[in-house]
């Protein structure tokens, strides 16, 4: 019998309310009656701390589930799983023995935890995704980290300032110990993000599919004793409730939710993740199956409860066994805490001596680390319930699915109507110093201040490192030509003025990078960053940004398997996001799109090679500087032309910029986004790691025919590319271009003369020397990342 | 299993370090056999391996400071003998913090720490850095650099927060220099030493990169040879003939398994197995 109960059934309304806050629940109270409903009685205050997590809107998608599943496409024939476990897999390279290399990618947000504790935060944001890549069986060979901050001279700089610092640092002190090189990310900063910033993290891994682990009790549970063993650090109250408190508004509560950040250990992590592997070889060659999944939101009770329920088992789990930190805890902390470091895993009796010698002996957890280890905290049931026990007492039972029930909401939309107008141009301004003020502007500068913080090169596999090109690319197999690309993506600024551009066209970016090094666009995931859900018009901006993903996704498509969508895998909903003033942030659609290149030799970097090149410019600007860097920056406005996406359009560019790599043509390739064409021509000009030289002249009388000012040819954000091609095979790349109906610009040809200039029909608008840009474009972020310069 | 190591390399995994495995496959690239070492392991299983490679990483979560609580580990009590009798060993990175904190380098008294490895100070940012330098092979009788001329001038990348070479007793330096230890020193791509950042990446007396011990089998070194080990690792956009000879082979994907700077460090041992 269990004991230990919360009154609800025969409570009034505002009786529950009162138990619920005084308890620290975020449950509703008519969600608080519906788990009695569920139980059949009044719950235990572990059954309640259980779907307080459960329930929340980051483990439960209540809000979210419904749009998702209706605009994302997540069916393809490279999909080995979609949505719904830690992490997403997709097949990227046939093995020699018929198996085939997987790549296994998660997404999350880390952003409360970050606004609060930016170190540990953002540390933890690594720990988690990490985690959720290891568990299935993968080695994780990168980390990407999409960040927006607040305005660094803004109202709040100084802690905008403050917490950028804190985010880089964490990200660094999690990922460099472990040993994960950091294959990319990028940063926006703007006001919006003053009370709420974003940490967003992706972690991408790779593993055979024949050894891909699932987060479930195996079958043969049905036939042979399975036991549930815990391993990693102590357990702790660290982050108790942080799930339920990722899912409430950023309010003044602060000091009260500190404790629900959790404590992050990269050196446990890297040992478990050297043992996880004896221990998954052991499991191989005894061919005992296992079941393996990490502890994070709700901690021990949603693991084991899902490991459980996945498998079509039940478990009983034995409080007492569970290795604690030192302290005394209470029943539900143990049963939920989210300490961090720690599997559970579902192996068969025979093996668990030799499981716990791995951990406790060979890699001597219990020594390395105060309190670590490996114990069995449960057997697995062929009833299907879940049970606590903590000492003699019952604290939790019940059906397992119950326990597991999904919940889920109708949210209300409602468009949000802005005013939006398009400034009027100043034709006496000067080009040349406006250009200076883009490209030395915090969004566009140079982010070698922050990824050189980062080890990119542990682990030997990198090609093109972050900065260096449109996307991170790594080399992952052996004597294998296949390469894998890595890019992140989602400009805040389109989604203001229009929510569903924001969505469609941080598919478009993403896909467009993997594609400037010559990858063929093949999944996606997706964190979508908004405010509250119960306000209507924020509900509308979240649907209209994944319904843009969605149309992108199939608009777009799968290049290396025509007629299907480019899939997402995986992917997070953090609502919630909005500050004490109650500002929710700017839309905030971010994509990872991963890109398979049939031979890494030819992803190149975006910087100019070779003198006497020609330059070709691969779309058209049109006059869409709406959300653009250049109205921001030298306006102060948004304006209202927002790029309009045009999936047919960019599937065309798309596929030319890929044969062209095919051909063995591109010496350099780089998008035209944010910043515009004269933005990425001075960063071809510069090089990632500022060590350009070459020049360029480009008259824009070419683009005669758009009817557009020079600066609106120059900063529009239309997307596109730019491409260095050698000399002398122009009528094969008009003709490609052609072929792909895609509009291509000759610009001119790379000069030694180290210097850009834009001329109109044969006049000089605006000159600068490669020294001038790279001096302003290298420096631009120091302020914000690096130190006073002394020497 | 005492044979296990049998003229392999000993590849030390102590717990936190995170390079063990591109190491291996560094000394296996020039025909050697590599093999890790878990660090509690019957440390007598090395008696006969060939060499000892103590790879980067983070041992112990470098607590205290970098290396120190691996340097008393008991492994290091048998590394410490291997290395009296003149057995290869190298440490990067935090490998060479190791071999600092242990006292094997620079090796001048008996077991006693001369050398620091602290915190890198740089001209306009704090902290961990990583980046690539170029290195300047210098004179001396160390056995992980007989594959390069003296003088030779290598891209390399580092990746640390500890990893200035800092000494206190003047006469400590003078001793090393005059017994030809320092193996490595931070340099200009054309192989001047400027002691600014970002040529000194992080203020190391001397612009030191890498100290041998006297007798030059052991080897303590701060930037990554095994991230260099292919030309594949090099950067396009590095400049300069390493960057010339990458840039030139993108599109070719044999040209690009080609050696790279790093991999003379492992072939230098090679040549002595041969010439023993």
């Amino acid at each position: 019998m269990v004991t230990g109960t919360i009154p609800i059934v025969a409570r009034d309304d505002g009786e529950i309310k009162k138990t619920l806050s005084e308890n620290g629940f975020n449950l509703t109270v008519t969600e608080a009656r519906r788990v009695a409903e569920l139980l059949g009685r009044d719950p235990t205050v572990v059954e309640i701390t259980i779907f307080n997590t459960m329930w929340s809107e980051h483990c439960s998608y209540k809000s979210s589930r419904k749009t998702l599943g209706e605009m994302l496409p997540t069916k393809a024939p490279n999909v080995v799983l979609g949505p719904g476990e830690d992490a997403g897999i997709i097949r990227f390279a046939e093995a020699e023995d018929g198996d085939w290399y997987c790549l296994v990618i998660a997404h999350e947000s880390h952003n409360h935890p970050s606004q609060l504790l930016p170190y540990e935060g953002a540390a933890t944001g690594i720990g988690g995704i990490v985690r959720d890549v290891y568990c299935m069986g993968a080695d994780v060979v990168g980390v990407l980290d999409p960040l927006r901050f607040g305005d660094p001279a803004g109202q709040k700089g100084r802690q905008s300032i403050a917490i950028a610092r804190g985010v880089v640092e964490g990200i660094a002190g999690y990922g460099n110990p472990l040993g994960v090189p950091n294959l990319g990310g990028d940063i926006v900063f703007d006001a919006g993000y003053d009370e709420n910033c974003l940490v967003n993290v992706v972690a991408v891994g790779i593993v055979k599919e024949s050894r891909i682990l699932r987060s479930r009790v195996p079958d043969d549970a049905a036939h042979k004793p399975y036991k549930i063993i815990l391993v990693g650090k102590p357990t702790d109250d660290s982050g108790f409730g942080g799930a339920a408190f990722a899912s409430e508004d950023l309010a003044s509560e602060e000091e009260a939710n500190r404790g629900a950040v959790q404590v992050p250990d990269p050196f446990l992590k890297r040992v478990l993740a050297e043992a996880n592997k004896r221990v998954f070889e052991l499991a191989e060659r005894q061919g005992s199956a296992i079941g393996f999944k990490d502890l994070g939101a709700g901690g021990i009770s949603c693991a084991t409860s899902e490991m459980a329920h996945a498998g079509g088992f039940g478990v009983t789990i034995h409080l007492d066994r569970v290795n604690l930190a030192v302290g005394q805890y209470p029943p539900a902390v143990v049963s939920c805490s989210e300490t961090q470091e720690r599997y559970a895993l579902a192996v068969p009796l025979e093996m668990v001596d030799d499981v716990l010698q791995i951990y406790n002996e060979d890699f001597d957890l219990p020594h390395i680390y105060h309190g670590a280890g490996a114990v069995v905290i449960g057997d697995v049931l062929e009833e299907p319930v879940y049970r606590i026990e903590s000492g003699d007492r019952v604290v939790c039972e019940a059906p397992i699915d119950v326990i597991t029930t999904g919940i889920s909401y109708d949210r209300a939309r409602k468009p949000r109507r802005g005013r939006f107008e398009e400034p009027e141009l100043d034709a006496s301004r000067s080009l040349h110093d406006d250009f200076l003020s883009v490209i030395s502007s915090p969004n566009i500068a140079s982010k070698n201040y922050v990824f050189k913080r980062y080890d990119s090169e542990v682990q030997g596999r990198a090609v093109l490192r972050p900065g260096e090109a449109d996307a991170g690319v790594i080399a992952p197999l052996e004597g294998r030509d296949v390469g894998l690309a890595f890019s992140v993506d989602g400009n805040p600024f389109y989604g203001i003025i229009d929510p569903y551009q924001g969505g469609a066209l941080a598919v478009c970016e993403a896909a467009r990078n993997v594609a400037a090094v010559g990858a063929v666009p093949s999944t996606i995931t997706d964190c979508l960053n908004y405010g509250n859900p119960e306000i209507e018009e924020v509900f509308w901006e979240f649907s209209e940004g994944v319904r843009g993903i969605g149309d992108a996704c199939r608009g777009i498509g799968l290049i290396s398997h025509e007629g299907n969508p480019l899939p997402v895998v995986s992917g997070n909903v953090s609502f919630y996001n909005q500050g004490e003033s109650g500002k929710a942030i700017p839309p905030s659609p971010i994509i990872a799109c991963v890109g398979v290149a049939e031979d890494f030799s030819r992803c190149r970097s975006i910087q100019w090679k070779d003198e006497g090149d020609a330059v070709y410019y691969i779309g058209e600007p049109l006059d869409e500087l709406g959300g653009s860097e250049y109205y921001r920056v030298i306006y102060g406005t948004l304006g209202a032309n927002v790029p309009e996406a045009d999936f047919i359009r960019e599937k065309n560019q798309i596929k030319t910029v890929i044969e062209m790599h095919s051909n063995g043509w591109v010496r350099a390739c780089h998008d035209t986004s944010q910043g515009g064409l004269l933005t990425a021509l001075a960063e071809m000009a510069i090089g990632g790691r500022g060590s350009g030289r070459l020049g360029l002249k480009v008259d824009l009388e070419e683009f005669a025919g758009t009817g557009l000012e020079p600066e609106k040819i120059l900063f529009s954000e239309t997307g596109g590319f730019i491409v260095e091609l050698p000399a002398g095979i122009e009528r094969d790349v008009l003709a490609l271009c052609a072929r792909n109906r895609v509009k291509l610009y000759k610009l001119g040809t790379l000069t030694g003369r180290s210097k850009l200039e834009v001329l109109l029909k044969g006049e000089r608008l605006a000159h600068w020397p490669i020294d001038e840009l790279r001096d302003v474009f290298m420096d631009g972020c120091r302020g914000i990342f690096g130190l006073e310069k002394k020497n | 299993m005492p044979e296990t190591f049998q003229d392999k390399v000993a590849i030390i995994q102590f717990p936190g370090v995170n390079c063990e495995y591109e190491t291996a496959r560094a000394v296996r690239m020039v025909g050697l056999e590599a093999e890790l070492f878990r660090w509690n392991e019957d440390p007598h299983m090395l008696d006969h391996c060939s060499a000892v490679i103590l790879p980067g990483g983070f041992s112990y979560q470098d607590r205290i400071r970098a290396g120190v609580v691996a340097a008393k580990d008991k492994i290091m009590g048998k590394v410490s003998e291997l290395a009296r009798e003149g057995r290869p060993v190298l440490g990067i990175c935090n490998g060479a913090q190791v071999l600092v904190e242990s006292g094997l380098i620079p090796g001048i008294h008996w077991e006693r720490v001369d050398l620091a490895l602290a915190p890198n100070i740089m001209a306009d940012r704090e902290g961990y850095y990583c980046t690539w330098i170029y290195l300047r092979c210098e004179e001396s009788g160390c056995v992980w650099t007989r594959a390069f001329r003296t003088g030779e001038v290598v891209p390399m990348p580092i990746a640390h927060a500890e990893g200035r070479f800092a000494i206190t007793d003047r006469d400590v330096l003078g001793e090393m220099e005059k017994q030809g230890q320092i193996a490595l020193r931070y340099c200009t791509p054309a192989g001047e030493i400027d002691e600014r950042f970002p040529v000194n990446p992080n203020g190391s007396v001397s612009n030191i990169a890498g100290v041998c011990n006297a007798e030059g089998n052991v080897l303590a070194m701060m930037p990554h040879p095994e991230r260099a080990t292919w030309l594949r690792q090099v950067p396009e956009d590095l400049g300069g003939p390493w960057g010339g000879k990458r840039t030139s082979s993108s599109g070719d994907r044999n040209g690009l398994e080609a050696e790279g700077p790093g991999m003379m460090f492992f072939s230098s041992l090679a040549a002595k197995e041969v010439d023993e």
